[in-house]
């Protein structure tokens, strides 16, 4: 296939021309959270020939998603949407070298992962890994992207451009727990964070091009209820961001978010609690675990609500790996089952914890 | 002089309404958000922003603006 007249488009606005597609071409840009923002801004980066995109995202694909998270169809259910994400973009541009990161962003290896690209789009649905995002990025001086959401309306920014702003100089502190709700309590119109992740995928553009205003020291407010799009201006906070270059680390913040709130590990549980455990794995797969607090319903059966209805304490799914018991755990969830989690280990740890 | 207060986000949730007008004469950001709080308790526990004519401002500003903004942040993606 012919593949010369690829971004003729591109390279017919005076303002981008060869020299700015070859600036793409070398841009190295990591999405963090490829759901409802991601998405969309992956799409558009990809198909404009950004050099080199990383995809970061410890989640699964669950059925809820795909109202609004438009790579994935019902195939992808239960799998990882990092490596989705690179499989469907590879195919999309085989130009682009696409490196997926199927793991969450932590205090630990944010430095080595942001320090190997240009710029980060926030894609995430938390505020714990969004200010760990732009604590990263002020410290290794990289340009954070900034879109986040509420039922009908967005916000977009852009921080540590240029020396500007960021988002601490914004909202300073993280909000405390139950102040905001997260994610999987709020709705959200579909197309909302298709129109922000898109604004998003425009700046980043914009910034490797050099072109155009940058949103920076600037929020833009949008709401799609009442077509209003409002810019406001804000100053930099100098106290914030020597606060975080004398401390040269990320601020510590306690996680209590979105994406991990429904995993437990078998080191926050005690061995007094009422928990009924429901193993998810097929009836064929070893180790057995044998208990009368042991309910077996395997992933592959419809959901059976009676059993969980009236049940009070915690209900622990597990499986092999602390995978599909997240997708099982997800689907307890959607259809209203509050009290549910999914354990991060497997049987076999469960059975040498003491079950 | 009236200023124009609107809600954005779960703000609107918590008020019950998209935006209010009030002829009260308030020196400072601070101020106003101290007032509104007395009429909505709950806007005391979110740490929203609020923006005089399009510029977020301290609440140590001096109130000075005709349309004001009160942005909390946002979580969802």
């Amino acid at each position: 296939m012919i593949m010369e007249n690829r971004y003729q488009r591109h390279i017919q606005l005076s303002e981008i021309g060869q020299t700015g597609q070859d600036k793409i071409k070398k841009a190295k840009v990591l999405v963090i959270g490829a759901g409802g923002l991601g998405c969309p801004a992956l799409q558009y980066l990809t198909a404009s020939g950004v050099g080199i995109i990383g995809i970061m995202d410890p989640d699964i694909v669950s059925v809820s998603n795909l109202q609004r998270q438009i790579l994935y169809n019902e195939n992808d259910i239960g799998k990882n949407k990092a490596l989705c994400a690179e499989h469907y973009l590879s195919k999309l541009n085989s130009d682009v070298k696409i490196k997926s990161y199927p793991f969450a962003l932590t205090v630990e290896n944010a430095a080595e992962h942001i320090a190997k690209f240009d710029m980060v789009i926030d894609g995430t649905d938390n505020f714990y890994t969004r200010y760990l995002i732009n604590d990263q990025c002020v410290l290794l001086n990289k340009v954070m992207v900034y879109g986040a959401l509420y039922k009908f309306e967005g916000q977009v920014s852009v921080f540590n451009y240029k020396n500007g702003p960021s988002y601490r100089c914004l909202f300073p502190k993280p909000p405390g727990k139950g102040e905001i709700p997260n994610c999987s309590e709020v709705g959200v119109l579909g197309v909302v964070p298709g129109v922000i992740g898109m604004h998003q995928a425009s700046e980043t553009l914009k910034i490797i091009l050099e072109i155009g205003d940058v949103l920076s020291g600037k929020l833009l407010c949008i709401n799609l209820l009442n077509h209003t799009n409002t810019i406001f201006d804000f100053e930099k906070n100098e106290n914030e961001i020597i606060r975080l270059k004398k401390l040269g680390s990320v601020i510590p913040i306690e996680n209590q978010d979105c994406f991990v709130d429904f995993e437990l590990s078998l080191t926050q549980l005690s061995s007094q609690e009422m928990i009924m455990w429901i193993d998810v794995r097929e009836q064929d797969e070893l180790p057995r675990v044998t208990h009368l607090n042991v309910v077996e319903h395997p992933l592959s059966n419809d959901v059976s609500l009676k059993i969980f209805s009236d049940f009070e304490g915690k209900i622990i799914a597990f499986c092999q790996t602390g995978i599909r018991s997240k997708v099982f755990v997800q689907k307890l969830k959607d259809k209203g089952i509050e009290n549910c989690f999914s354990l991060k280990e497997g049987a076999k740890q469960l059975i040498e914890w003491g079950l | 002089m009236e200023i124009k207060v609107r809600y954005f986000g779960q703000l609107q949730e918590i008020t019950g309404v998209k935006e209010a007008s009030f002829t009260l004469p308030f020196d400072t950001i601070g101020s106003l958000r101290a007032h509104l709080i007395t009429i909505y308790p709950d806007l005391k526990n979110i740490n929203f922003k609020i923006a005089q004519d399009n510029k977020i401002d301290s609440d140590l500003s001096d109130l000075n603006g005709t349309l004001i903004d009160l942005l909390p942040p946002f979580s969802g993606g």
